[in-house]
């Protein structure tokens, strides 16, 4: 793991005098005290990430029977999942809702975040406050709220919906259940989005607005010419966290199939399909294997998206 | 090409504050005009009021001969260079500088002409790719300026854009942006806080203190002949020595007494500034240019009588090779040009720490910690109202032109 | 009283505007009529914040309306609005009994406090530190590490939980509160922010004089660093809190006694018990557990947002 020395600690070049070659040992041995405090941080990271990381590589290679115990079986596991069919659909499913509900809500958080910037809406802090109350509440309790909401026998919601001549509306249905789960989720994390970028686009200084609305720049303009450019650091990050966030979906879908177990199949989202698998099914092995492999992909699209960015252009 | 009209330009805050009162200006075509002032004194305000970037409370402001008072930054073909250069950072020089040509729809080709001729004349060539992270602070003031040339606008909008960078880049930019200037022919004002760099660049400059035009003229005007005593002391390096003193009459000549010390004041002087009469037994604020104090060559005999002699004790000589800085202290306080009783300010904001300032004969024997008695060139005196600044009497008055110049400064009384 | 002409009239309402002009280029930076945003623009803005408000509210006010009624009420009357009998008070009494033996709701509280409390402060320091380690000291393999840092953000959070849960079983951590802590403790997203927010508010100018004078790193650290990083220390430990406040699948995989839960994995017990039996106690205690959950947060946001102005700082480490 070792990098390239900075040229700064580079021990002087040859020949050159003793004072020189004193200050470069003393560098070093300052900045190598930064390792202090940063091994605290790596040894909790290696004992409570890493360890269980390779733990759950190793158990996905093996096999446990009813009869028989456990033993190694290699790439059987792997096999099993990419020939079972329910978990890439789970998988296929949180992919494209990820595609479809992250640019939405940034899009959502980016909007809000820009009126509130501007100023151009009344009482901005005051909503700003409001739109960030979802943050504090954690996705078990807003899963058990809207799924009462949601509630085919007492839900506000199904009322609400019979005002518009849709009697008995499910929200549950095979076809309303993802869009049920949308509603959910955009509720969750607008708000949260909103306020980073709210705060990234006030760093932007406001002498850039002036010079641009000199340079002829309409609101449109300087939007996404200027503003919407400068906060691209933060619109990434939120991608990235987003996308990592819903390709583990769990909690939202979880809770809705306890009010109604018939909407959530046991591999809906791949999370729930590793939950189902190892702790109820009883078979780790293959729980492990689909953990990896769900591991995996959250790493294959996080490079692209990463390559993606980088091949654009300026990278900081 | 056309001309700024300002007419009693005000700016009031919603608080109240007034920003600026009743600003008045005229700037030629291909004028340079320089605005300057200690901070808060509603330069960049008054700036900013022309760009449209600050809504005029009242007042009527012109460009060419259309009143733009409503009119948006952008129709009123005005370019501004900001202090921080407000360069686009995501974007590369090209695109900074094609910024304004991009919004209006410029196409393509035509925009990129107008760029590599704007970066020619601003020696940019090379960098045209180059983000301004990349770029030294001198660079990016000049992609600032390209930004702003490239769109021949009507009138160049400057806030004190060479404030951030090293002296002596500074002065090397002040070369570089008269001669810009002047090739493309552009009404410019210029706002700085630096009175030598005011007076070096502007064709004519303009002095404010606290939201008030004090003085418009040419630098040379504003040496000579300054209305008040903030202006003077204000202008010219080092600046002017200002005291307290009386005007006393005695044997029916007028004399000035600074401390224990008595001057005379010739009669010409006196006839040259009637007003001076009425502050027989006052007291006023008198200013000595430090060219004005010379030490007599004790060969020669002294050539006019109308020098007279203030002695003093030298608190440190600078020696420049081509000229003799003398700092002196008269035991009595040097006031700054703060010390006007009608403004409320600090006290100690009226009086001036350091001591007074001599220029003289490059090689006159004078050491440190000598008691040394100057020639004063009495001609060149300067007497100000110790209440309003005003100037009263001495240098000033013999001029034509500055009479208006007097209006203009017992009007801001 | 004297009458109003009808120019004060208009000039006063001229102020008015002047000043909620002036007031929203004070908060914006640049003056709406500068963009060319009209005033009905404006309006048309705020009724879509209004729009968007009402959709942000609906679970919150429904949230505070049910649990202040029986059971029998929150399945049957007008979700948004109270009936009798109001039943708040007994409702949040009930919260400190046993329910049917799926749990005590006070008894999840209190976990998830010490939970949330020691982890979070605790992630905050491990993460400052590291934060400060990386940020300000240039060793051999600091790069490396911090990468391998943020790559840890890629390790699904589903793939590391049960095989926590076996090495538990293996150390006897089973149901122990730090089986929930440890893990807690590691944020690779506290030490990303962390280090962006001191490489902008510690100057290595500072940190080079206190060495030049003889000081020790630890001192440097506590006399100097510490005190500049407060904001990004409130704002990381906030963030750190809520996110062990609000974890569920970790200590659902790792805890199988019920008075070890935090409220997450309780609540979560409770629903399916709601759902799954005919109980007719549970949806009260569901509603009531769900506001109480939310109420300590939201108080610590506000807390926070009064004390340390300016919103949070989150956006701004952002950058």
């Amino acid at each position: 793991m070792a990098t390239s020395i900075s040229l700064e600690q580079s021990g002087s070049p040859q020949g050159s005098p003793t004072p020189r070659a004193k200050r470069s040992a003393w560098a070093e041995r300052r900045d190598r005290q930064g390792r202090w405090f940063v091994t605290p941080f790596l040894i909790l990271m290696v004992l409570t990430m890493i360890v269980p990381l390779l733990y759950a590589v190793r158990e996905s290679l093996y096999t446990t029977q009813l009869i028989g115990g456990t033993h190694f079986s290699g790439f059987q596991n792997y096999k099993t999942i990419f020939t079972d069919g329910a978990f890439w659909s789970g998988l296929i499913h949180v992919i494209i809702f990820g595609a479809i509900q992250i640019p939405f809500m940034l899009f959502l958080s980016f909007f809000f975040a820009v009126i509130f910037d501007l100023g151009a809406a009344r009482f901005g802090s005051v909503f700003r406050g409001i739109f960030f109350i979802p943050y504090a509440v954690p996705s078990v309790v807003a899963a058990v709220i809207w799924s009462m909401l949601f509630a085919p026998s007492y839900g506000e919601l199904v009322h609400f919906m019979g005002l518009f001549g849709l009697h008995n509306f499910s929200f549950y249905s095979s076809g309303m259940i993802w869009p049920t789960i949308f509603i959910i989720v955009i509720w969750e994390w607008t708000g949260y989005n909103m306020v980073i970028l709210y705060t990234s686009l006030k760093s932007v200084p406001r002498e850039l607005v002036e010079a641009a609305i000199l340079d002829g720049a309409t609101l449109r303009k300087v939007i996404t010419r200027i503003k919407l450019p400068m906060v691209k650091p933060a619109i990434e990050m939120l991608v990235f966290l987003n996308m990592i966030g819903a390709l583990q979906m769990y909690v939202e879908p979880s809770i809705i199939g306890q009010f109604q177990p018939q909407a959530i199949s046991d591999s809906f989202t791949p999370t729930i399909f590793i939950y189902n698998t190892g702790v109820n099914g009883q078979e780790y092995g293959q729980a492990a294997a689909a953990a990896v492999i769900l591991g995996i992909v959250i790493v294959l699209i996080s490079l692209t998206v990463f390559a993606l960015r980088k091949r654009r252009g300026e990278f900081s | 090409m056309a001309r700024i009209s300002a007419q009693g330009l005000t700016k009031v805050y919603a608080d109240g504050t007034v920003g600026l009162r009743d600003f008045s200006l005229e700037i030629e075509e291909g004028e340079f005009v320089t605005l300057v002032g200690p901070s808060g004194c509603g330069k960049t305000t008054a700036l900013r009021m022309i760009a449209g970037l600050e809504e005029i409370t009242s007042g009527t402001l012109k460009i060419g001969d259309r009143v733009v008072n409503d009119v948006a930054p952008l129709e009123r073909d005005v370019a501004m260079v900001f202090q921080n250069y407000a360069l686009y950072p995501h974007l590369t020089v090209a695109e900074n500088i094609g910024f304004p040509l991009e919004m209006r729809n410029v196409p393509k080709a035509e925009r990129r002409a107008k760029v590599e001729e704007a970066a020619r004349v601003l020696g940019l060539e090379g960098y045209l790719s180059r983000k301004p992270r990349n770029l030294s602070g001198g660079q990016r003031q000049r992609v600032a300026m390209g930004r702003a040339i490239v769109r021949r606008p009507a009138v160049f909008l400057m806030d004190e854009p060479l404030s951030n960078l090293d002296a002596k880049l500074r002065v090397q930019m002040r070369a570089e942006v008269q001669r810009i200037q002047r090739q493309l022919g552009v009404a410019t004002l210029y706002v700085t806080h630096d009175q030598t760099e005011a007076v070096t660049m502007g064709d004519r400059v303009v002095v404010m203190r606290d939201g008030a035009l004090q003085q418009n003229g040419t630098p040379h005007e504003l040496y000579e002949h300054p209305v008040n005593m903030f202006v003077g002391a204000f202008i010219g390096s080092p600046a002017m020595n200002l005291y307290r003193g009386e005007i006393v009459r005695a044997d029916g000549q007028l004399e000035l007494h600074i401390g224990s010390q008595s001057l005379e004041l010739p009669p010409e002087l006196v006839a040259r500034s009637p007003r001076l009469a009425a502050y027989a037994g006052r007291s006023l604020i008198v200013g000595i240019r430090p060219e004005q104090l010379s030490l007599p060559d004790p060969g020669n005999p002294p050539r006019s009588k109308r020098l007279a002699a203030l002695t003093a004790d030298a608190e440190l000589v600078e020696d420049l090779g081509n000229e003799l800085f003398v700092h002196f202290r008269l035991g009595v306080p040097r006031l700054s040009e703060n010390a006007v009783a009608a403004t409320a300010g600090a006290s100690d904001e009226s009086v001036e720490a350091d001591a007074g300032v001599a220029r003289v004969a490059p090689r006159s024997r004078v050491r440190s910690g000598d008691r040394v008695t100057f020639d004063v060139v009495v001609d060149g005196l300067y007497f100000f109202d110790e209440d309003t600044g005003a100037v009263v009497g001495g240098r000033s008055s013999s001029r034509r032109g500055s009479t208006d110049n007097q209006i203009v400064a017992e009007a801001n009384e | 009283m004297s009458e109003l002409t009808a120019k004060e009239v208009t000039s006063r309402r001229q102020r008015r505007r002047e000043r909620a002009r002036q007031q929203q280029a004070d908060e914006g930076g640049v003056p709406l009529r500068l963009l060319g945003v009209k005033r009905r623009t404006v309006f048309f803005l705020t009724a879509l914040c209004i729009v968007f408000t009402i959709y942000t509210l609906i679970p919150i006010v429904w949230v505070i309306v049910n649990a202040t009624k029986t059971q029998y009420n929150i399945l049957t009357t007008f979700g948004f609005w109270f009936a009798h009998p109001f039943s708040l008070v007994s409702n949040f009494r009930a919260l400190f009994n046993n329910v049917d033996g799926v749990g005590v709701y006070f008894r999840w509280f209190l976990n998830t406090l010490l939970y949330a409390g020691v982890g979070g402060i605790g992630a905050t320091v491990f993460a400052t530190l590291a934060g400060y380690g990386f940020s300000r000291f240039r060793f051999r393999g600091s790069r490396s590490a911090f990468m391998f840092v943020i790559a840890a953000l890629l390790v699904p959070v589903t793939a590391i939980s049960y095989p926590l849960y076996l090495i538990y079983a293996r150390a006897g951590l089973i149901n122990s509160a730090w089986g929930m802590i440890l893990p807690s403790l590691v944020t690779p997203v506290g030490v990303y922010l962390m280090r962006t927010f001191i490489d902008a508010s510690v100057p290595q100018e500072l940190i080079d004089a206190a060495r030049v004078d003889g000081a020790g790193e630890i001192k440097i650290f506590r006399r100097l660093a510490l005190p500049l990083m407060g904001p990004g220390f409130v704002t990381v430990l906030l963030l750190n809190v809520v996110a062990v406040w609000n974890n569920y699948f970790l200590p659902m995989i790792i805890f199988s006694e019920n008075s070890r839960f935090p409220l997450t994995v309780g609540m979560g017990v409770w629903a399916s018990h709601a759902a799954q039996s005919g109980d007719q106690n549970i949806y009260p205690l569901l509603v009531t557990g769900g506001l109480v959950t939310i109420v300590p947060l939201a108080a610590l946001f506000w807390f926070v947002q009064r004390r340390w102005n300016g919103g949070l700082l989150v956006g701004s480490l952002a950058n």
